[in-house]
């Protein structure tokens, strides 16, 4: 749950204390954006909303930023540069370094049996490991259960830029409402047929068997993004795409 | 008693000293086609042999042990003074402490700063591979879990390697990170085999811990 009236931070703001969620027993734990200097400071790394979950006792920055930095178990779209003895190079955003993904790392990969990956293809894949220090390593299965889940490559389709803030509204659990997202159940409601991948690195796959479809698809995503659409606007926006392709 | 007389002569590398039938090679010297020629810029120092003592008396026998006439030794040191001063490499077996610069998937590449108790002069590139960094479990490493750029490292040198590295190993139990600073900026100080706590924060991060711990 999120504050009612939302709070701005910029960069080196101190927060009040007042807002800070306290609970006798469970520490309180810091999210994306916000760093701790012992004993007592918490001071905000990026500019955006502060958000604090009293529930959870939590507390983090939801920011748009530009540049999207890899962090574990986020679920991108990559795009295959080339192959390597024993991995691939994918690449997450234009001018960053390469992730690795090792050719293994597919469901029910063996060293006879190693998917076909051409440069170009695209991949919907969880990052496994990232830090500071090294480029970002992907994986294409759940690394408990060995089973895909849904990654792997992606045939046919397109992809689309987004902001890396509205992808992060894409992928929220619950994203109409705390996203402010209903455009994809808008469109789904109005018939159309298609398949959608959403990567956290701003980057949508959307897929359908009419390529009317999957452009329409795409605008709307794209429009929503870059108007910062309010949901009854969205649904606007839908029933008027919807019409001029009819 | 060996003698050194020095001669103030300088020697530039590949510069003609002797033959060997005259001299016999020293440190900075290189034989080619049975001659002695200069590896190193630096003086030209000719040791004489040791005088052999004179024959020994056994029950027996009278031996005479001064077999070969000894030749002197030539060398360059790069330094004009006492010829203890050398320049110490890293060889096979030696145990070195080096900085991390560097950590990749399959190996972490190292600077060799002092070898057993020498200071180098020179920093030479080392690289640790993943299947040197433990002695068990080899496939399981992660170079993340094991060294960070910054970490401060004794290793063995178990091979000369290649023109850009030495190549090191930490596989045993005295070897491994002695020194590491945390993310927040501090000293760490060493739990166990695997972990290093920062006093200020709480916080552990995984190394490969060096066994006096």
């Amino acid at each position: 749950m999120s504050t009612e009236s939302p709070l701005v931070v910029l960069p080196g703001e101190s927060i009040d204390p007042s807002l800070i969620p306290t609970h006798h027993k469970n520490p309180l734990r810091l999210g994306p954006g916000l760093r701790h200097i012992p004993p007592s400071e918490i001071v905000p790394t990026v500019a955006g909303q502060l958000v604090v979950d009293n529930r959870k006792t939590s507390m983090w920055i939801e920011y748009n930023g530009g540049r999207y930095i890899p962090s574990q178990n986020d679920l991108i779209i990559g795009q295959i540069v080339r192959s390597a003895t024993d991995f691939y190079y994918v690449s997450l955003s234009p001018y960053t370094p390469n992730a690795t993904l090792p050719h293994l790392a597919f469901e029910s990969a063996t060293k006879k049996t190693r998917p076909q990956l051409s440069p170009g293809e695209l991949v919907y894949a969880r990052v496994s490991l990232a830090n500071k220090h090294m480029d970002p390593e992907l994986e294409c299965v759940s690394p408990s259960t060995g089973k895909a889940d849904g990654l792997g490559p992606l045939k046919d389709g397109m992809v689309f830029d987004v902001s890396l803030g509205f992808a992060r509204r894409l992928l929220m659990a619950k994203s109409r409402e705390e996203g402010k997202v209903e455009v994809l159940e808008a469109l789904g409601e109005d018939g159309l047929g298609f398949e959608i991948a959403v990567g956290r690195n701003g980057k949508v796959w959307v897929n359908s068997e009419s390529t009317k479809t999957v452009v329409l698809v795409g605008r709307a995503l794209r429009e929503t993004d870059e108007k910062n659409l309010g949901v009854e606007a969205q649904r606007k926006l839908v029933k008027k795409l919807v019409r001029e392709m009819r | 008693m060996a003698t050194t007389s020095s001669s103030t002569s300088m020697a530039i590398p590949g510069q003609f000293l002797g033959s060997t039938s005259k001299f016999q090679p020293g440190p900075g010297t290189h034989i080619h086609e049975s001659n002695l020629y200069s590896s190193l810029l630096g003086v030209v120092n000719i040791t004489q042999p040791a005088k052999a003592p004179g024959p020994a008396k056994r029950l027996n026998k009278i031996i005479n042990t001064q077999t070969t006439t000894e030749l002197p030794t030539i060398s360059v040191l790069r330094s004009a003074g006492s010829s203890d001063k050398r320049e110490v490499l890293p060889e096979v077996g030696n145990i070195v402490l080096c900085r991390v610069i560097r950590i990749m998937p399959r190996q972490a590449v190292v600077a060799i700063l002092i070898c057993g108790d020498t200071v180098l002069e020179a920093e030479w590139q080392g690289l640790i591979r993943v299947q040197d960094v433990r002695a068990t479990e080899k496939d399981r490493v992660k170079i993340y879990d094991s060294f960070r750029p910054g970490d401060i490292v004794r290793a063995e040198v178990i091979s000369l390697g290649d023109q850009t590295s030495y190549y090191l190993s930490t596989a045993r139990n005295e070897l491994g990170v002695i020194m590491a600073t945390s993310e927040a900026g501090n000293t760490m100080y060493p739990v166990n085999w695997k972990e290093y706590k920062d006093p200020e924060t709480g916080l552990s991060e995984p190394r490969k811990v060096a066994k006096p711990y």
